[in-house]
């Protein structure tokens, strides 16, 4: 019933972009993100997409796994579409009939937002979620907020529970499709009804999966427990972060097309 | 002062839970215990549910501290605040529940964790992890998402990580509840090994007796009490067992029930292997002409003819045709039989059995089942509903999917949601409970409170008050104790007598063998015998389909082999699937050789 589910997914290979320091990722994805929001002209979208299609090949993503990361998103995707061309009444018109009007500049802004949407969600599976694991993400964190340690920010915490977060995300939409079909050959109904009905549905499954996750919440600190872990404290990493020549240089890189993208952006306006 | 021998010693120790609620409420766990555990040896603690074996567990790795008495772990006080890391360095433990012990996002990650916390510096660290991964076998998988192994793999992942800490006790917290019988074997063989390469003292908590019979010393715990200690010989020739909610093995069972018959007794030394029980059992011979055993009497089982649900060419496949998780599958169930589905992990069985009441909608082929609403199409979303209160289906560990604040609410929402009128839901309620042996006074309980046992006869009643015509079991047993076991074993008959068609899959052949009229084996998504036990345990099938044959006929043919070398010409018919049975089958079989001669 949940299949096919992959935001939050690591996606395993060899690549160049799976290779990169997970903090040189994400200091570009900061980049990438002040880039997306900022560019607005047709060649520098245009520009912004080669880019991405670029960090692709570079991460060695199949599109199919591209095509199931933005595939959730499309009803939000579309119902922004559809709001912004409805709302925006500046522009030339080109449909008017009733209270609807549709603008050039309405469908210009309106596709502008919806792919601003689709690349973000494509700069974060790349970026980070598809080629980074999650313990490597939050590794990356903690190195990168190390700083506020001193003023008693508890980084190395905060970066173990989003950490385990992540982990736990394929194994609770597992544990969320079982109970939904026990449910289900109880005589329960998820897609029929009216909409208060369906939501009252959905306690069914929330309970349970409530009750389950504070039970393997309490086991998995009894195991992390007995073994051993005591905090950041003391501890050695397996792999830990090292900086190389090629990861300064794929973040260069990729940091330049960002820039050169908002500046023929800027060019353009 | 001389080195201890000893690698745990226990004094005197009681543990009490406390109530999180404020009351000051404790539930004991543990009430003076004391046990020894020599270093390097091999240890179960056995208990039936809820006996505090596995409180004690806790406390050896310093995951609680006890209320009263003292463990000392190589010496050192667990309560001592300066010595538990230590103490947590040198034991290791894996738990029952795969999912929820494993911290890394990949394999490898996972299993560094546990030096990671103990700060070993690379490269040590990297060589410590390649080979702990490269011990378990799962070195080539290192860089594979944990989330994506299979249960099997998830354990021997948890045994890596304990591995990679280089301790020198480990503890198995039920950590083979959840895996199929190869599977089981698979990890008993692999710490087993890994004891004896590293000199491990290897402590397992478990109520499985055919995993307690592999140790050297058991210690049964009943009460949060130490009720019995010993070597397997002595523990299982004990008749207090039963009482204690565990049972003797199958081929220790048989030998006793022969004993019993023949009035011989069992010495303690028969019990060393089974070459020295067959021995034990050719000294009764003499004694069993003497006995006199009544004439089976052979109820000729009728053949249901009648079929209540047939697939036919039944396929699916999870990801758009490229691997079939079940293909071309044709069954047909009979009406008022026990079937058992057995095949191994991932073999297709849930899938199959989630098509039955139509919660997959079958991609090709067809399920029909004659119900008294008429016959009903799994292809045909209009009988998407009837099906569902047709065929209750109840999925493994039920407990989970409780919700209501009461057990009588959460039994009584199908029917609420099914339209029934509310007069007739109290009686119906009560039947279901009734019928799973939950008592009146637990309906108004919340659900949540109850005991682990208790809380799958809930889910089972929630889908029993339904009244189903077929009821599909996904490994009803499974995570119980014995006595657990026999009394859902209990309830599934009641059903049977009642006229409910029953499903069962199950991995254990044991009691598929004893309680299925016919057994369905299922092997990578495709059917390859379905027979009654009777002619299935003659066929390969089992080997087939990577299953143990049940313990009892193993044991029981050997006997018979045996006994046939001292006795030409005995003939002993069909093989009994149940100890007691088989002990009278024997006994009566040696007598009418032996007489017939004269």
């Amino acid at each position: 019933m949940l299949e096919n589910v992959s935001i939050g997914r690591y996606y395993s290979a060899r690549s160049i972009l799976h290779e990169t320091d997970p903090r040189v990722k994400a200091l570009l994805y900061i980049v990438y993100l002040v880039a997306i929001f900022m560019i607005k002209t047709t060649p520098a979208v245009l520009a912004l997409i080669a880019t991405i299609l670029i960090q692709i090949l570079m991460a060695r993503i199949t599109p199919r796994i591209i095509w199931e990361t933005v595939k959730p998103i499309l009803p939000i995707a579309i119902f922004i579409l559809i709001l912004n061309i409805l709302t925006i009444r500046q522009g030339s018109i080109l449909w008017e009939w009733k209270i609807i009007r549709i603008t050039d500049y309405g469908i210009s802004r309106a596709v502008l937002m919806t792919l601003r949407l689709v690349f973000l969600i494509i700069s974060t599976s790349i970026l980070l979620t598809l080629t980074t694991t999650p313990l490597k993400i939050c590794d990356a964190l903690e190195s990168l907020f190390a700083p506020l340690a001193v003023i008693k920010v508890p980084v190395h915490e905060m970066a173990m529970m989003m950490s385990i977060a992540l982990r736990f995300i394929p194994t609770l939409i597992e544990e969320t499709d079982k109970i939904m079909k026990a449910q289900v050959s109880r005589g329960a109904d998820y897609d029929t009804g009216s909409f208060i009905n369906r939501i009252k549905g959905y306690v069914t499954v929330l309970i349970p999966l409530f009750v389950s996750s504070f039970k393997r919440a309490e086991d998995l600190a009894v195991a992390m427990d007995a073994r051993c872990y005591n905090g950041g404290k003391g501890r050695t990493k397996l792999h830990p972060l090292k900086l190389t020549l090629r990861d300064v240089l794929v973040g260069i890189m990729l940091a330049l097309l960002a820039a050169l993208n908002v500046a023929v952006d800027i060019a353009l306006r | 002062m001389p080195e201890d021998k000893n690698a745990i010693r226990i004094d005197d120790v009681s543990f009490a839970y406390k109530a999180g609620d404020g009351t000051g409420e404790a539930t004991t766990a543990l009430d003076g215990v004391s046990v020894r555990i020599p270093k390097g040896s091999y240890t179960a603690i056995l208990g039936a549910n809820g006996s505090g074996k596995s409180t004690l567990a806790k406390l050896i790795d310093v995951l609680e501290v006890p209320d009263k008495g003292m463990i000392t772990v190589f010496g050192a006080d667990t309560r001592e605040d300066e010595r538990f890391w230590e103490i947590r360095k040198r034991c290791a433990c894996v738990f029952q529940n795969p999912d929820n012990q494993i911290v890394g996002t990949l394999v490898e990650e996972d299993t560094a964790f546990g030096p990671e916390n103990m700060g070993i510096p690379n490269p040590e660290l990297g060589e410590r992890v390649e080979r702990a991964l490269k011990e378990v076998g799962l070195y080539d998988l290192r860089n594979r998402e944990s989330s994506s192994l299979s249960g099997g793999q998830k354990q021997k992942l948890a045994i890596a990580g304990a591995l990679a800490m280089e301790p020198e006790v480990l503890i198995l917290d039920e950590a083979t509840a959840m895996l199929d019988p190869l599977s089981r074997d698979e990890f008993l063989n692999l710490v087993e090994d890994m004891r004896v390469k590293k000199g491990l003292t290897l402590i397992t908590i478990t109520h499985d007796m055919s995993e307690a019979i592999r140790c050297e010393n058991i210690v049964i715990i009943d009460n949060g009490k130490v009720v019995m200690e010993g070597g397997p010989s002595k523990i299982f020739s004990s008749g207090k067992l039963g009482k204690l909610g565990l049972k003797q093995p199958e081929n220790y069972a048989l030998c006793y029930q022969i004993a019993q018959i023949t009035g011989c007794e069992i010495l303690p030394s028969d019990l060393e292997s089974e070459e020295s029980l067959i021995k034990a059992v050719i000294r009764m011979i003499p004694r069993m002409v003497s006995s006199y055993i009544p004439d089976d009497q052979k109820i000729k089982k009728e053949e249901p003819s009648d079929v209540i649900m047939k697939i036919s060419d039944l396929s699916m496949s999870y990801d758009r045709g490229q691997t079939k998780a079940i293909s071309d599958v044709n069954l047909e169930i009979r009406r008022g039989e026990v079937l058992g589905i057995c095949g191994r992990s991932g073999c297709g069985k849930t899938t199959l059995i989630t098509h039955m009441n139509a919660i997959f909608v079958p991609q090709s082929g067809d399920i029909e089942i004659m119900s008294r609403h008429g016959v009903l199409h799994a292809s045909d979303k209009k009988d998407k509903k009837q099906i569902r209160q047709t065929v209750g289906l109840v999925f493994q560990y039920p407990e989970y999917q409780l919700f209501e604040e009461t057990v009588f609410m959460d039994i009584s929402y199908g029917l609420k949601k099914a339209g029934v009128p509310e007069s007739e839901i109290k009686p119906r309620v009560i039947e279901a409970a009734r019928l799973t042996g939950l008592s009146e006074d637990v309906l108004n309980k919340s659900p949540f409170e109850l005991s682990g046992g208790q809380k799958r006869r809930v889910a089972l009643a929630g889908v029993l008050v339904m009244r189903p015509e077929i009821l599909v079991l996904d490994e009803p047993a499974s995570g119980l104790d014995p006595r657990g076991r026999d009394e859902m074993f209990k309830i599934i008959a009641d059903l049977k007598n009642a006229g409910t068609t029953v499903i069962i899959v199950s991995h254990n052949m044991d009691e598929a063998a004893r309680n299925c009229d016919r057994i369905c084996a299922i092997k990578d998504g495709r059917i390859l015998l379905t027979e009654t036990p009777e002619v299935f345990f003659r066929t390969d099938a089992c080997e087939k389909a990577h299953l143990p044959r049940p313990v009892l006929s193993v044991f029981a043919a050997r006997l018979r082999d045996a006994i046939a070398e001292e006795i030409k010409g005995v003939d002993f018919g069909e093989i009994s699937f149940e100890s007691s049975a088989e002990a009278m089958n024997i006994v009566r079989s040696v007598r009418k050789a032996v007489k017939g001669r004269a």
